[in-house]
């Protein structure tokens, strides 16, 4: 009913290879895109500053691993370290006076460079030794960065982001900063819709299904790993850049540690592995349930219906946290992608639940 | 160069590397019977250790009473771990698994803290805290006690694998269909891993947390716990002990030399050095099986 | 839609909440105090304790008839350290009304700081966060308003001066954590060897601190006449430990803050000895903890389990309550209603010889000095109680203020 599928005729290949061939799918991401572009006026200061810009920031991170582990199949337990090239290489450029355009550049070419090192491991190895082996270079990483007050910011190991302009408009205040990230994680977003369908996509999933097999049929893994590895390095220092300049202002060595890197894995596997709208969903579950959680908590806990030690009460979104993960991955495998999938399919054809194939 | 000094920071980082080795026994039990890499064991470690405070400095018990206790409460909980969670796992990508366990991980590093009080608690077995001194070389007694229980552990965990119930788990190891096909029950097998992995937490938890105290930091063993296990292979018991005396002695000599020169603490650079170089060189561990693929 | 429909749930959730906070509302307008805590991860080991010792004081201040007739509301939150949770709980809190901030994270204070100076909103960091903030020109809504780690090690080097024997020719070990926060004292105590000739060496051991065998073996042949141990949580425990079994009498052991009573009983009989510098004075048998414990907490009203009530960090939280509140009283008299993040300040800046009957050194700040003077004292683990050996005293203050004006004036071209 809302998805109507009746006279949609593709009587040419371009209209059938559109990103979205339903009208009521376009419409749809039209009125979310308005939304977006309007948040700055519908939405309090709060959750534009502290739920929606986070979020969008971390959607990009969360796409730019799924390009790596879901698409490429290549897992990646370090990529907070990624981001936090990225982060450190952009704030030590745009404070040399680098154009802050080139500081993303730089910053995302400085992650992609480092990134290739970890993807070395992966030519290697794969599935679990992979895990191992990028959660070993997040603490070297994380060494380095402590350990080198040059990178850190000397002994308050405080970097704060300088003043900087993007393409002519100074970047402060929360709107310009949401743009920012909105733009960024748009340009991400359709990146990877449309990597998916190019050649290079199809190369890179015939390595993720089976990489002696890709090789072959005459797809290069080696060269192909690295290219994911390069690829979404350069995009998750980017991400790391943008998190730094548009979201905490300052950074420090904590903010890009190994717990980090497990939420990105975990973004982008409850999302839906491989999925862009999981990337999305995967994004707001893992970074604002906590918080939500909270904040629901001490307000139940405000009515004292019960006593409750607020040890309990501050452990409990912890616990919702590891079983929510838990329930996901043991009921919908796929994610919250699939989730949403199902909810689609089921409107494409409502009330006729017996058309459907 | 001192002499002594290599030799104590050798034989106190050899019997540290037996603790670790006890972590890392419970992720190679499990990861044997079923290839489920356990990245929540050092939270079941810290959940043992709190389970042996409960009963013996909260509840006032005899610490025998309170390891029994442990020791029965981890088997059936390792066991209803693999009956609730993992089993339904079977044939799910490797990092579906690993993300389980890590959400496992977060469930009970809320769960022991919060129901039990996240401040450090004290866990006293008595042992002297005066070392053994031999020349100029000061050992650790709580290290030695440590050490020597997690060698018996791995001892026992070698010979368990010499019995009848071990034969099969061996069985299980090799090949799941072919274990059924002569009649093993893989399933209790795995579950009896789990239940074995939840017993080796108990040692670990009781003797680190006689060391530092339970709270939740006992759960960041588990880095040092997954060196050990890439060094010594996934699945090999031999390999827990080889390289738990590895990691445990390099870990403590070369920061003992190093550090001065850097001013830094380099064990967990040398940790990572160590995952690192074993998977570029010698992906299956010096024991470990190594996987032949098929397209 | 699915981001309006979260938000619009959120705003929900949020109004409840704020609907929930204002059924109550007395007569006067309450004034908000944001406890945005760890109490999941890093600092669990003194979290509750202190955040405990906060709202009882606060309690206190409202059984007594609040603040000039405002009652003082405590808004708590646990934000796990984690950067992007703290700045989410202060926004949220800044919403509601908050005029002061206490995020007992270095972490999330750090990122915080730009905020709050742009915000207008007090920011106490006692005993954490960036020393440097005690500029008050640089900072001036961010007050650490306890020692400094700089005048913590300055202290307890006077102290070795002036009681243990002098410093000159002595040999000095350093012996923390490897992170920004354990190599703070470094430049403060490698200046003080130059002026008064004795040796320094740092010794650092990995975080978080649980193993630390081959630190120790090091330290043990380096000979130190004394040992100060830099480090938190159950790492300062393992450390006495480690330097006791290494041979270094507990008398030669000195501290950094963070080592109290649970410490001392997990290490029994071996700590007897061990001294530690202190911020606040520990016990029960203080004013004003004595009016907690008649007021508040024999009516069933205290915030947490009684056996917490004198502790060290329970005294630490009930002290920055003091502080705190004091200054709002000045800002409210001075300024009138309603309290701004901007009259507190000034509230702080006009505390001078504040001591809150005893629980802590005499304190004054000012639109210079936000530290309060850098006053501490040593005490001494007896076997039971922490008792003090010193009077209050502060040490060094010259050398302090040289590294907070060179990280401040970092600060200000961006670091």
């Amino acid at each position: 009913m809302f998805y109507r599928q009746s006279g949609i005729h593709h009587t040419r290949y371009a209209a059938t290879r559109k990103l979205w061939p339903l009208a009521a799918d376009r419409r749809l991401l039209g009125g979310l895109l308005a939304l977006a572009l309007l948040a700055p006026l519908l939405l309090p200061e709060l959750y534009l500053n502290s739920y929606l810009a986070p979020w969008l920031i971390w959607t990009a991170a969360a796409l730019s691993l799924t390009l790596l582990m879901g698409i490429a199949g290549q897992l990646h337990f370090g990529f907070a370290a990624v981001m936090a090239i990225g982060a450190y290489t952009s704030i030590h450029l745009a404070r040399a006076g680098v154009p802050f355009e080139l500081a993303l550049v730089g910053a995302g070419l400085a992650a992609a460079l480092i990134g290739c090192v970890f993807g070395a491991a992966a030519l290697r190895v794969k599935g679990l030794y992979l895990v191992m082996a990028t959660l070993a270079m997040q603490y070297l990483v994380s060494w380095v960065i402590i350990n080198v007050p040059a990178i850190s910011g000397g002994a308050q190991a405080t970097l704060a982001t300088p003043e900087v302009r993007l393409l002519f408009i100074p970047l402060d205040g929360d709107t310009a900063l949401y743009y920012t990230a909105l733009g960024w994680t748009l340009s991400c977003t359709l990146l990877l819709l449309n990597i998916k369908r190019s050649s290079v996509g199809r190369a890179l999933v015939a390595v993720r299904d089976k990489d002696f097999a890709a090789a072959v049929i005459g797809v290069d893994p080696l060269r192909y790993k690295l290219l994911a590895f390069f690829t979404s390095s350069f995009l998750g220092g980017v991400s790391g850049a943008i998190l730094a300049f548009c979201y905490y202002q300052a950074v420090t060595p904590e903010q890009f540690g190994f717990n980090v890197s497990i939420q990105l894995v975990a973004m982008v596997l409850v999302g839906g592995l491989g999925s862009v709208i999981g990337a999305y969903l995967g994004a707001g579950f893992i970074l604002l349930l906590p918080i939500v959680l909270t904040n629901l908590l001490a307000w139940v806990a405000g009515l004292e219906l019960f006593p409750v030690s607020f040890n309990l009460i501050a452990h409990i979104p912890l616990m919702v946290y590891g079983a929510l993960i838990i329930a996901v991955i043991l009921f919908e495998p796929l994610g919250l992608a699939k989730i949403y999938d199902n909810i689609r399919k089921y409107f494409l054809v409502w009330p006729f639940r017996h058309a459907q194939r | 160069m001192d002499i002594a000094f290599l030799i104590e920071l050798t034989i106190n980082g050899a019997l540290t590397g037996l603790m670790y080795g006890l972590v890392a026994l419970g992720i190679v039990l499990i990861y044997k019977s079923s290839g489920v890499p356990n990245l929540a064991q050092g939270a079941m470690v810290m959940i043992a250790a709190y389970l042996v405070w409960m009963v013996a400095g909260w509840l006032g018990a005899p610490v025998v009473v309170a390891l029994l206790v442990a020791v029965l409460g981890m088997f059936l909980f390792g066991m209803l771990t693999e009956r609730v969670l993992l089993r339904r796992m079977v044939g799910q990508p490797i990092i579906m698994v690993v993300m389980l366990t890590l959400g496992l991980e977060s469930l009970l590093r809320g769960l022991g803290p919060g129901l039990l009080g996240a401040a450090p608690k004290s866990l006293d077995l008595g042992i002297d805290m005066m070392p053994i001194i031999v020349g100029d070389v000061f050992i650790n007694r709580e290290y030695l006690i440590g050490g020597a229980i997690g060698a018996l552990m791995i001892g026992l965990a070698l010979f368990f694998f010499r019995t009848r119930l071990g034969t099969k788990l061996l069985a299980v190891s090799d090949d799941h269909v072919s274990s059924w096909s002569v009649g093993i029950s893989v399933e209790r097998a795995v579950a009896v891993s789990w239940g074995l992995a939840g017993v080796a937490a108990v040692a670990a938890g009781v003797m680190w947390g006689s060391v530092q105290g339970v709270d939740w930091s006992l759960t960041t063993l588990l880095f040092p716990a997954v060196a050990v296990v890439i060094l010594g292979g996934l699945d090999s018991i031999h390999g827990v002990l080889v390289a738990g005396l590895v990691v445990g002695i390099l870990g403590s000599v070369v920061p003992g030399y190093v550090d001065p020169l850097v001013g830094g603490g380099t064990r967990d650079v040398v940790t990572s050095l160590i995952i690192l170089l074993t998977i570029l060189f010698r992906p299956h561990g010096i024991f470990g099986r190594e996987e032949i693929e098929r397209v | 839609m699915k981001k309006t429909w979260l938000s619009g749930l959120l705003g929900a959730c949020s109004a409840l909440a704020l609907g929930a906070s204002l059924a109550n509302v007395p007569d006067k307008e309450p004034v908000r105090f944001a406890l945005l805590q760890d109490f999941t991860a890093v600092y669990t080991f003194l979290t509750n304790e202190y955040n405990q010792g906060q709202q009882d004081y606060l309690r206190l201040v409202n059984a007594r008839g609040g603040l000039d007739g405002h009652p003082v509301e405590a808004l708590v939150r646990d934000t796990a350290n984690e950067p992007q949770r703290g700045i989410e709980a202060y926004n949220r809190a800044r919403g509601e009304g908050a005029v002061l901030v206490d995020f007992l994270s270095t972490p999330v204070s750090r990122a915080a700081v730009n905020r709050v100076l742009e915000d207008e909103v007090v920011m106490i960091t006692p005993l954490h966060g960036r020393g440097d903030a005690s500029h008050g020109e640089t900072f001036p809504f961010v007050f650490p308003m306890m020692a400094t780690y700089w005048s913590q090690a300055a202290i307890l080097a006077d102290y070795i001066d002036t009681e243990l024997g002098g410093l000159a020719g002595k040999r000095i070990a350093l012996v923390h954590i490897d992170s920004p926060f354990g190599r703070e004292p470094v430049p403060v105590l490698e200046t003080l060897a130059e002026r008064h000739g004795f040796e320094l060496r740092a010794f650092a051991y990995p975080s978080p601190g649980t193993e630390q065998s081959a630190t120790w073996s090091d330290v043990r042949r380096y000979r130190p006449d004394q040992v100060l141990i830099w480090g938190a949580g159950s790492g300062q425990q393992v450390s006495v430990r480690e330097a006791i079994r290494n041979g270094i009498r507990p008398e030669h052991i000195l501290s950094v803050v963070w080592l109290a009573e649970a410490d001392a009983e997990h290490l029994g009989k071996h700590m007897t000895g061990v001294k530690r510098y202190e911020a606040v004075a520990p016990g029960r048998e203080l004013p004003v903890i004595q009016a907690i414990l008649d007021e508040v907490v024999a009516k069933g009203e205290g915030s947490g389990p009684e056996e917490n009530v004198g502790s060290s960090y329970y005294n630490i939280g009930v002290a920055t309550m003091a502080v705190a509140v004091e200054a709002a009283r000045l800002a409210l008299a001075e300024y009138g209603a309603p309290l701004t993040g901007d009259t507190l300040r000034r509230g702080f800046e006009q505390i001078s010889n504040f001591d809150a009957e005893g629980l802590m050194p005499p304190l004054s700040f000012s639109a210079t000095d936000h530290q309060g003077g850098g006053f501490g004292r040593v005490s001494r683990w007896d076997g039971g109680a922490w008792v003090p050996v010193t009077e209050w005293r502060s040490a060094y203050q010259d050398i302090v203020w040289d590294e907070i004006e060179k990280d401040a004036a970092g600060f200000r071209d961006g670091r």
